[in-house]
């Protein structure tokens, strides 16, 4: 495991899924205040990119754009079908202004 | 996949006792809903529609049987007899035996160029000819698997005309007024339907070359589809003598079959649903399947597990998906939210003034909050539903 520096904290606009890939893996990157949460970007159901879905607030979940299914921030499990597996989470450190992902 | 997300789940809670899968096919376990879409035009990554990945079963402790079939099986001895004359004995039994391809006395259908796609070779086949460059396809049938693959072939450069005998395709699944603006979507994108006229034999001497209508009409096709639907396969639950219902296996909550230890799950599962009027439903759509499946190993590894997901279903047509929540019947009064011109737009089924489903393009934030509705048991009127300003998560909250 090697923490990458994905950018600083105002390249990840608060509430929206970002893109951002840290040494070859995919992630949807969502700032909720002065936390960051990192996700895999393939939502393990179809091909979909989770970062090009919506922030699901009151569930802190990404929601994938296709078919629907929210995944939390936190424990990467789907809320719903048609996905049944869970993304895989990535831990976060935020040092000064720079967002390091753990991959 | 019902079969495997029953093998998968009950190594997942943490079932210690022999798992052997057996499957007909020699394609490891795979998700069938992409075959009729990203399969046959080339853009799927098989990779992730062919998985687990072969290792996860021996890591997992699952005995794989591909290209077998179950022949024989004894309900009393808790016996099961394999094509390749194995012998396999159980403590608990799970059927998934899904559907087969729909037999049709159509004249020609065993000509070569005449495809199905059910399976993974028969999809990978029709990707192997589509590869080779732009090819008109006949496809007989419209229903979903005969629109999706009518859309994608057209997106990927491809003609497609659809055949279909019923004169308003997908009106039974989706309900008149729905099927008509899913059809006329699909037409503007490209794809030409035929209503109401069946096929009459597919032509072509030594290879399928068109097929010719019952009014006549010959349509001239490089490749045929034949994709008009299919039945459940039922011989091994018959063999071991569970009841029947609905034109599939009866199963109780906990997906266990008349006969215990013996459980039914996906397409031939005829299940009970607070969702659905009937006494018992079949539903033969894949998020359905895989949770039966998982409710039958939890029941298996711990006695308990009952299935009652909300139904769902998606279909991918080209650029478009419909995403379908709830149990919809075609007599459904329908209120609209949104732009039936897309991109945007969500029908919602009304069965005496209650919501009971919901088919959404491009609308996942309304989706979400009928998933809601329905979790709380709230129902919105008629005139809330229409209008786009109303917030159904926050109805369903209020209670």
């Amino acid at each position: 495991m090697a923490q990458v520096s994905i950018g600083s904290l105002s390249d990840f606009p608060e509430g929206t899924p970002t893109f951002a890939e840290a040494d070859g893996t995919r992630l949807c990157i969502v700032r909720v205040g002065d936390t960051v949460h990192a996700i895999c970007d393939d939502c393990p159901h179809a091909e979909a990119s989770l970062s090009e879905g919506d922030f699901i607030a009151e569930d802190m979940a990404v929601e994938c754009p296709l078919h629907g299914s929210a995944f939390n921030l936190e424990s990467g499990d789907p809320d719903a079908p048609p996905a049944t597996e869970a993304v895989q989470v990535f831990p976060v450190t935020i040092d000064g202004d720079d967002v390091l992902v753990e991959v | 996949m019902a079969g495997r997300a029953a093998a998968v789940t009950l190594r997942r809670v943490g079932y210690q006792g022999e798992i052997v899968l057996v499957g007909d096919e020699t394609t490891p376990p795979y998700d069938r809903p992409p075959l009729s879409k990203s399969v046959i035009v080339g853009t799927a990554d098989l990779d992730k529609v062919i998985k687990p990945a072969l290792e996860t079963y021996a890591e997992d402790g699952i005995d794989l049987r591909l290209g077998v079939a179950v022949t024989a099986a004894d309900a009393t001895a808790r016996t099961a007899t394999l094509s390749d004359g194995a012998e396999v004995a159980w403590d608990a039994l799970v059927i998934a035996t899904g559907c087969a391809p729909r037999e049709v006395p159509i004249p020609g259908l065993d000509k070569p160029g005449v495809f199905r796609i059910t399976r993974m070779d028969e999809a990978l086949a029709i990707q192997a000819v589509l590869a080779s460059g732009p090819k008109r396809l006949a496809i007989i049938g419209g229903g979903f698997i005969g629109m999706e693959a009518a859309t994608a072939a057209v997106a990927h450069g491809h003609t497609a005309t659809v055949i279909e005998a019923a004169p308003e395709p997908m009106a039974r699944p989706l309900g008149l007024a729905v099927a008509e603006h899913v059809l006329r979507w699909a037409t503007d994108r490209g794809v030409e339907v035929l209503a109401g006229v069946g096929v009459e034999e597919v032509l072509g001497d030594d290879r399928a070359s068109g097929v010719k209508l019952a009014n006549g009409e010959i349509i001239d096709a490089d490749l045929v589809i034949c994709a008009i639907g299919q039945v459940p396969r039922l011989g091994l639950a018959q063999l071991l003598g569970c009841a029947e219902e609905a034109g599939g296996v009866r199963v109780d909550a906990s997906m266990q079959t008349s006969v215990e230890g013996v459980y039914a799950v996906g397409d031939i599962a005829a299940f009970p649903s607070k969702w659905a009027d009937e006494d018992r439903i079949r539903i033969e759509h894949a998020a359905v399947a895989i949770g039966h499946g998982q409710t039958a190993a939890e029941h298996i590894a711990t006695g308990e597990g009952l299935f009652e997901d909300l139904p769902s279903f998606w279909s991918d047509q080209g650029d478009i998906t419909l995403n379908m929540v709830g149990v919809a019947r075609p007599e459904d009064e329908i209120v609209w939210r949104g732009d039936r011109d897309l991109p945007a737009c969500t029908a919602f089924y009304l069965r005496d003034g209650v919501l009971r489903a919901a088919m959404s393009v491009g609308d996942m934030k309304t989706l979400r909050g009928v998933r809601k509705l329905f979790a709380a048991g709230v129902s919105p009127s008629a005139d809330q539903l229409a209008d786009p300003d109303v917030d159904l998560a926050a109805l369903a909250a209020a209670g």
